[in-house]
């Protein structure tokens, strides 16, 4: 027993000795070392996926990092996340800025900084074409989602009866609900525009008109990193004025796309 | 320089501590359904690979190759998503009503881990002398008698160091049935990560919950080896 609890009290010691400081300044550590890296969906279009073509990230998260980029004369590194490893990765100093479908929220804002919201949209299902009318139809079924998302804690709120299966990313979540695993498959109404956009049968599947919560997206950086945060944000307010964030939105959303989104939303200042 | 606070409260009550606690409740029951199952299957092939019936042998030597060979988390997929194709939909209608998800991670670990002790047990029996094949041969024995109460028994004592770590292996191969939605340990430490984000705390939890987990297995086993070995010896 006691030689057990020496290998448990060494093995808590490791655990903790791993955790390394990360320095505060990353606009200037950024700058010294020529790189930002960016950590990225790769497998979420139109937001960042790798295009069949040039075999490389695209997308209009991609296109934001970029600009802020070049407006530091560095270049980039995509580095590809999941919902749930982007802010540990963040937070290690794996990657140094986030720029993955995040949505904004208090909780999440009290462990990193957020940029102004750059893209705004909402959580909604994509199901069976005419399966689901009413939140109703959807209480007590098995509904699908990727783990470490904000779209997992908000079905679970508006819909507390269903079951909540999350997957390792949307694409399996998708998968699922082409074989009947789940009834619905949730997130933001943009991503299931994307995915929807994709599938190869789909005619069969629909986004009703249920959306359950809004969902700001920002680019996120390490807490307190005031210098970073402040040239991120300038930044995107000058690509807002200049016209660039609109073009950035009309090149993957717009009427030229298999999406059709309006865009309702300007970027702004947080107040 | 250590900044990072733990803060271990969160996890050590409270709806979080309940999430973790049921976590490793399925883990514990994926484990040790898939351990039972998979030395069953294992003890099968094994004698199969070792039949005189040459077509057995073949089908016991593709499997073992087949299942050896291929990633674990790719057979966790194929049982989930692939099994949909060939199944047909009445059976799939019930199976995603009745929690698939953990049928197809107990499916995918038990024939992913008996490949690999079927080999043991077939390196085990080949350790003991042909003579006492043949002495139980022509005492009477029926070729599976012989295995079963000649060869077997003394050739699981000897598979018993590699069979521990068939089973360590597989209850912590048990934490890839999280992509396929299966709310094991790992999955609950995730989900305490990404509505705490208390990561830290929760997977250093669930890295001791494995730790323990695994000490328990191998003392297990080792206990079950030292009956088995003493009762050799008194008799």
């Amino acid at each position: 027993m006691k030689k057990l609890l020496t290998m448990l009290m060494m093995a808590a010691l490791v655990t903790v000795t791993v955790k390394a400081a990360v320095a505060a300044d990353t606009l200037a550590e950024v700058k010294k070392k020529g790189v930002l890296v960016v950590g990225c969906k790769d497998s979420l279009p139109p937001f960042g996926y790798v295009d069949e073509k040039s075999r490389q990230i695209v997308g209009y998260d991609i296109d934001f990092v970029n600009a802020i980029a070049k407006k530091m004369g560095v270049k980039v590194e995509l580095k590809p996340v999941t919902s749930a490893s982007r802010m540990p990765q963040l937070q290690e100093g794996h990657i140094d800025i986030i720029a993955a479908t995040m949505t904004k929220n208090a909780d999440r804002a009290k462990v990193i900084d957020f940029s102004h919201t750059y893209f705004f949209t909402g959580q909604k299902f994509i199901t069976k074409k005419g399966t689901v009318k009413s939140l109703k139809d959807l209480e007590g079924k098995r509904i699908g989602t990727a783990k470490g998302s904000t779209s997992e804690q908000n079905v679970k709120k508006a819909l507390p009866t269903s079951t909540v299966l999350s997957y390792d990313d949307y694409p399996q979540a998708f998968l699922a609900l082409q074989q009947g695993k789940v009834a619905a498959v949730t997130t933001d109404e943009a991503i299931l525009a994307g995915i929807l956009a994709k599938a190869p049968n789909k005619s069969q599947f629909e986004i009703p008109a249920l959306q359950i919560s809004d969902e700001p997206y920002g680019l996120g950086m390490r807490k307190g990193d005031t210098n970073f945060v402040n040239f991120v944000n300038k930044t995107i307010l000058e690509m807002e004025k200049s016209g660039e964030a609109a073009k950035i939105f009309n090149k993957w959303f717009g009427p030229g796309t298999q999406f059709h989104l309006q865009r309702n939303f300007k970027i702004a200042a947080d107040k | 320089m250590l900044t990072y606070t733990f803060d271990w409260s969160i996890i050590t009550s409270g709806k979080y501590f309940e999430w973790l606690l049921s976590g490793l409740i399925v883990t514990l029951k994926l484990s040790a359904l898939s351990i039972v199952l998979a030395f069953i299957l294992g003890l099968l092939i094994a004698v199969m690979r070792m039949s005189h019936n040459r077509v057995v042998r073949w089908i016991a030597h593709a499997y073992l190759e087949f299942f050896r060979n291929t990633p674990l988390l790719v057979q966790i997929f194929f049982w989930y998503f692939g099994s949909y194709k060939i199944l047909p939909s009445v059976v799939n209608d019930w199976l995603n009503t009745n929690g698939f998800e953990f049928a197809a991670a107990a499916t995918a670990l038990t024939i992913y881990t008996s490949a690999f002790i079927a080999e043991d047990i077939r390196s085990g029996v080949l350790s003991i002398p042909k003579e006492q094949m043949e002495a139980a041969r022509s005492a009477g024995f029926s070729y599976l008698r012989s295995m079963q109460y000649i060869i077997l028994p003394q050739a699981v004592r000897i598979t018993i160091p590699p069979l521990i770590n068939q089973f360590l292996n597989l209850a912590k191969n048990s934490s890839l049935a999280m992509t396929i939605g299966v709310m094991e340990m790992t999955y609950q430490a995730r989900q305490v990560e990404s509505y705490t984000f208390k990561g830290f705390e929760a997977f250093t939890a669930a890295t001791m919950v494995y730790l323990v987990l695994s000490i328990v297995i191998t003392v297990l086993v080792n206990m079950y080896n030292e009956k088995v070995l003493n009762l050799h010896k008194a008799a």
